[in-house]
């Protein structure tokens, strides 16, 4: 919103600089978005008068004048007037111009073919001083006439200033108004507050109508309101004999300021009402209504209706209308029709001012996707006893400005008046809330000055009517509100009582903590990627989607089941910028509908889970002068993700080998805790990579957080290390080569019993010596008892037994060194 | 002499030289094992002379012995300087070691920036005894916008451009609801954060993303006030941005708090000269703030009249941006590991 400071003035007196009247507004909860100086740019130009013009001796098309700029020329006050170069063609002895003085800088510079600003400073030109420089509209920005100076009507007084000269000389607020805050979309309304803030009242212009006393509203138009409910209150005024015509100045540099194109006299009247004191206005050409009759009522179904931008609208049967006797003329609130538009031709203005329902007009601004001024304040609840006023201060301005005849009386339909609400108001209250000590007499002194009166109430209360232009004061808390801000936030004391909170919502973050330090320790780096992808992207993968609505785009316009697509779309950006050796995790959500029988996460049918999902891609350690530039492979990630459960499942989970439930990888090893699924690690589907332009391999792994942290192994238990060292014995078997490293360990840990602490496979072998077919598996045994230190003969006997086992077990054989 | 005893000094002789040119010439540890196994071992020329001893006549073997005895010295010599010399060679080989290789570490991991703002303003309120909570994403037009005081059909709800699943179902705005969560859940007190992702339909800038992370903050209980709540905010803000910030309120608007405040902070970024990011004022806005409003109370059963409330939200984006001088947040979201690995 628009505030011209020029125009605030009209109804409370300041005195004070922008930057402190924005730094009160913003405190009283208007924030001040920026303050612009509208005549900034012609500082230092002034209003002078050429006394007298000479040639210049040294050059044909130049003249020497001597100007006059009253006191402001920079120069000693006995060397005024000042002497000025021109080479305009026109310049003549008692013409008034515009003098850029020393210093000025010059908006467009008519000799550069960029028009490029330049800053004008004393100059001798061929033997000539120059003090400034008299100015085109070009150069000044004001006209594209460059071929002379230009021209001032004489009325000009000698040393203005040119940004007041031309009525520019305004400081304009942009101020953000909160949708609670209806009353100060308006000029009167931010004056209330200001007024509030020095202590002060803001006081409207007395309006004065001179009726014509021979005619009669009421026999010219007829207004019968058939739902009452969205529109409570009708008003209308008609003035006659109006003559269209451009705005007069004062009321164009208004608008102007506010951000508003002046248009003729009668729409520009309209708006000044509007950012006067807040009530749109509508102003329909008599002439073109229609039995003289307007009646507001509901449109039909799909009926059809172009507003003024020219645009065809299909309007649904909750859509408020404005019709006359055959048609309708206007979409109550939001922006009237082509067909009752004023024109230069209208003779006579019938003033339509009204108060409509908030919602009703919201919901038809929404559903033709059409916003107008009107429109935003009606939505947001304009002043339903301030129709007549407004409407006899349009009335006015036209009998002023546009030559018309005010016709006698006015139509008000207006059948229950919405009364000012009184609300009740406890001071302990108050202070209760805000933790305050304030006194009744000061809360009443408060709010006195935007318009709330207060009377005394039952015991330890007040009342407060409350102004009908301040739709958000319904209860209490809201005067508390009012209190406080008024008072100023400032003077609250900031205060603070610990208090600890003892919550059955324990954080889990200490276990979320322990993945996140184990994975950077581990050398990756977490992502947050968009949980919005493209439905196409998502929909061969998975049945039970999330879809958006309304998405901003294709692309962003399901919530994504997986985090695999995420981590894909991430190492192509990666890979694209030359960066192929990822290590990525991410702590993100997954969604879904939830299918029949499955329990939603909170909201019913929808299904969150909180997932941790790892990628490793490209290289295996950073190439450097000690390792090589091997590939990661899924041995890699599974060694991640055993490392990660370990710390804090221990040894409750399962890998489940040759899993086939991810249908988004191959080499799929699945994780369980007793028997649940809590999810997977596998190499990515080259079909899948495809799809996302991937060209290396990807290995992914997702797991489920809340599943990972109930698991949790809990507080650990200790094992006392033995004191006695442990007999190694390293044992290498040559076995088929399809048998699985897991049943061999297994058969190893079962035959050697209880003294067996550990075991590890340190190497695999195939190829010559070995015969084809064949591989090798040489394990290391870690024999302790815990008691004592065993004897050769003690590690023997599970040794033999662990080779009778394997080999019988595996068809094996053990390989001598 | 014997013609025995006469050979054994002629050998001895021709040792002592022999010994002595292959000591000379030993380079190498094989050289020396060598050397060792010619002169020194059981069976080598040394030893074979003491064998040799034992054909010479009794009343020459003493002097003939000690003969032989000085020889072993002798060559016992020869080792020790020929094994210092090439001990103190391969020492001298092996001493040479470039420090300036790089060392074998492997790169740490890191963690995302908005991560890390989300992990200190955790550790903050919770130094402050607020626990946290967590709620849906997808959420009912109920919790998100009814039970928060935004009337069906008000331009307020325009303040947030909203993602729609179907029926009355949405993407979360704004970590508000999961106050109406909390709260229906629980009888006061309660006073948690309420830290996540929600989502706003805006085309996408260097400004503004469709999602973010907000961390909300309620304090229910009997005897909050705006005093409190204002304390509660400075506490936190000289916790998290500094000891010696200036900071200013100002009334705003949020239909589930009332009053509503919006707290400003010295722009730390030119010290409140003014600069480009506080557009010249000179002041950062940091986040939003109220009482909770009476009819948000009642909404989830609470007697407004014995118990008092207040809320609070940030922007994690908006704050991380500014502490790492960030100026375009789609950055936050592409994970280039450029960026990434510079936290």
């Amino acid at each position: 919103m628009r505030i011209s400071s020029k125009w605030l003035a009209r109804y409370v007196q300041f005195k004070i600089s922008p930057e402190v009247l924005a730094e009160k507004l913003t405190s009283a909860g208007l924030e001040v978005e920026g303050i612009e100086r509208l005549g900034e740019k012609y500082e230092k130009f002034v209003v002078g008068e050429v006394l007298s013009v000479r040639k210049h001796t040294n050059a044909n098309k130049l003249t020497v004048c001597s100007v006059d700029v009253g006191s402001k020329g920079g120069k000693e006050e006995s060397l005024l007037p000042l002497q000025i170069v021109c080479g305009a063609p026109n310049v003549a002895a008692k013409q008034k111009v515009v003098v850029g003085l020393v210093g000025a800088t010059v908006p467009r510079n008519q000799h550069d073919p960029d028009g490029k600003p330049f800053v004008l400073s004393k100059v001798n030109i061929r033997g000539e001083e120059s003090f400034g420089m008299i100015c085109s509209s070009y150069e000044l920005g004001l006209g594209n006439d460059a071929s002379g100076i230009m021209v001032l009507d004489v009325s000009g007084k000698v040393g203005t200033p040119l940004a007041s000269f031309l009525g520019m000389d305004d400081v304009v607020y942009e101020i953000g108004v909160t949708p609670n805050r209806p009353d100060c979309l308006c000029h009167l309304g931010i004056a209330r507050e200001v007024a509030a803030s020095l202590k002060k009242k803001a006081v409207q212009e007395k309006i004065v109508l001179h009726e014509d006393k021979k005619s009669s509203v009421k026999k010219a138009i007829s207004i019968e309101v058939k739902d009452s409910k969205g529109c409570p209150r009708y008003t209308a005024r008609l003035v006659t004999n109006v003559h269209v015509a451009p705005s007069p100045e004062w009321l164009q540099s208004y608008l102007k300021s506010c951000g508003l194109r002046p248009i003729n006299n009668v729409v520009d009247v309209g708006n000044f009402v509007m950012y006067e004191c807040g009530q749109p206005l509508h102003m329909f050409d008599y002439g073109k209504i229609a039995g003289k009759k307007i009646v507001v009522r509901n449109a039909a179904e799909g009926e059809k209706f172009r507003t003024l931008d020219g645009i065809d609208r299909t309007l649904s049967s909750d859509t408020l209308m404005i019709c006359d006797a055959q048609k309708p003329v206007a979409i109550a609130g939001v922006m009237g029709g082509m067909n009752s538009e004023i024109s230069d031709a209208t003779a006579a203005v019938l003033i339509e001012s009204a108060y409509f329902a908030p919602s009703g007009i919201r919901k038809t601004s929404k559903h033709l996707a059409l916003q107008s001024d009107a429109a935003y304040r009606f939505e947001r609840g304009t002043d339903p006893n301030g129709t007549k006023s407004a409407a006899d201060r349009a009335a006015m301005l036209l009998a002023e400005i546009a030559g018309g005849v005010v016709n006698q009386g006015v139509v008000d339909i207006y059948p229950h008046k919405i009364k000012e609400r009184v609300v009740r108001v406890r001071t302990t209250r108050v202070n209760k809330v805000l933790g305050t000590d304030l006194s009744s007499q000061e809360m009443k002194q408060l709010l006195s000055p935007i318009g709330i009166t207060t009377s005394p109430g039952p015991k330890g209360t007040f009342l407060c009517t409350c102004p009908t232009y301040r739709p958000d004061l319904e209860e209490e808390i809201d005067i508390v509100e009012e209190i406080a801000r008024l008072h100023g936030y400032s003077k609250i004391e900031d205060k603070m009582v610990s208090a600890i909170d003892f919550s059955q919502h324990v954080s889990r973050h200490s276990e979320v903590g322990t993945l996140r330090a184990s994975l950077e320790g581990l050398g990756f780096n977490e992502i947050v990627t968009n949980s919005l992808l493209d439905l196409e992207l998502v929909a061969p993968f998975s049945s039970d989607i999330v879809k958006i609505k309304n998405p901003i785009s294709k692309d962003l316009s399901a919530m994504r089941p997986n985090t695999v697509f995420s981590m894909l779309q991430t190492v192509y950006h990666n890979t694209n910028l030359g960066i192929g050796d990822l290590k990525l995790y991410e702590l993100g959500r997954t969604y879904a509908k939830a299918e029949s029988g499955e329990p939603a996460s909170v909201v019913k049918g929808y299904r969150e889970r909180e997932i941790l999902s790892l990628c490793m891609t490209g290289r295996r350690e950073p190439t450097g002068w000690h390792s090589g530039a091997e590939m990661v492979d899924i041995y890699d990630l599974k060694g991640v993700v055993a490392s990660l459960l370990g710390k804090i499942l221990l040894d409750k989970f399962q890998f489940i080998c040759y899993d086939s439930r991810s249908p988004l990888t191959e080499q799929t090893i699945a994780i369980e805790i007793d028997g649940t699924y809590i999810g997977f690690l596998g190499k990515v589907k080259a079909e899948l990579l495809k799809r996302f332009s991937v060209e290396s391999d990807v290995y992914v792994s997702e797991l489920s957080v809340r599943d990972l942290i109930q698991g949790e192994a809990g507080v650990k238990k200790f094992v006392p290390p033995s004191k006695f060292p442990s007999v190694k014995r390293d044992l290498a078997f040559i076995l088929g080569k399809d048998v699985l490293m897991e049943a061999v360990e297994r058969q190893i840990r079962k035959s050697s019993g209880a003294l067996l602490r550990d075991v590890t496979l340190f190497d695999i072998f195939e190829g010559k010596p070995l015969p084809e077919g064949k591989k090798s598996f040489a394990f290391t045994l870690d024999l302790n008892s815990g008691a004592k230190t065993l004897t050769e003969e003690e590690a023997s006997q599970v040794i033999d037994a662990v080779v009778k086992d394997v080999c019988r077990e595996f068809n094996a054989e053990l390989r001598s060194s | 002499m014997s013609e025995p005893a006469a050979e054994l000094v002629r050998a001895i002789e021709a040792i002592r030289n022999s010994a002595q040119q292959s000591a000379s010439l030993v380079a190498s540890k094989d050289d020396l094992e060598k050397f060792r196994i010619e002169y020194l071992a059981r069976k080598g020329k040394v030893g074979d002379l003491f064998e040799q001893l034992k054909t010479v006549l009794p009343e020459e073997k003493p002097a003939l012995g000690k003969e032989l005895n000085s020889l072993r010295t002798f060559v016992d010599e020869l080792f020790n300087s020929a094994s210092q010399k090439i001990g103190a060679a391969s020492a001298a080989k092996t001493s040479f070691i470039d420090l300036t290789l790089p060392g074998r570490g492997k790169p740490l991991g890191t963690r995302h920036p908005i991560t890390q703002t989300l992990d200190d303003l955790r550790g903050i309120f919770s130094s402050m005894g607020f626990g946290v909570v967590d709620g849906p994403e997808i959420e009912d037009d109920y919790h998100n916008f009814a039970a928060l005081n935004f009337p069906p059909d008000h331009p307020a709800r325009d303040m947030q451009d909203t993602f729609f699943i179907e029926g009355d179902v949405l993407l979360r705005t704004h970590t508000s609801p999961v106050q109406i969560r909390v709260m229906e859940e629980r009888k006061p007190p309660v006073r948690v954060i309420m830290p996540g992702r929600v989502y706003r339909n805006e085309a996408i800038s260097a400004r503004s993303y469709c999602l973010f992370h907000q961390v909300e903050g309620l304090y229910v209980d009997r005897n909050v006030t705006f005093s409190e709540l204002k304390g509660t905010l400075v506490a936190f803000a000289r916790e998290f941005y500094g000891r010696s910030l200036k900071y200013k309120f100002r009334p705003s608007f949020f239909p589930f708090t009332e009053p509503s405040l919006e707290m400003d902070i010295t722009c730390f970024l030119c010290s409140g000269k003014g600069c480009r990011v506080c557009k010249q004022s000179g002041w950062l806005e940091v986040l939003g703030a109220g009482m909770v409003h009476p009819k948000v109370l009642k909404n989830v059963g609470y007697d407004p009249e014995e118990f008092t409330g207040f809320a609070f939200g940030l922007g994690v984006e908006r704050t991380t941006m500014l502490r790492l001088g960030i100026s375009d947040i789609r950055l936050l979201f592409e994970n280039d590991v450029r960026f990434l690995k510079q936290f």
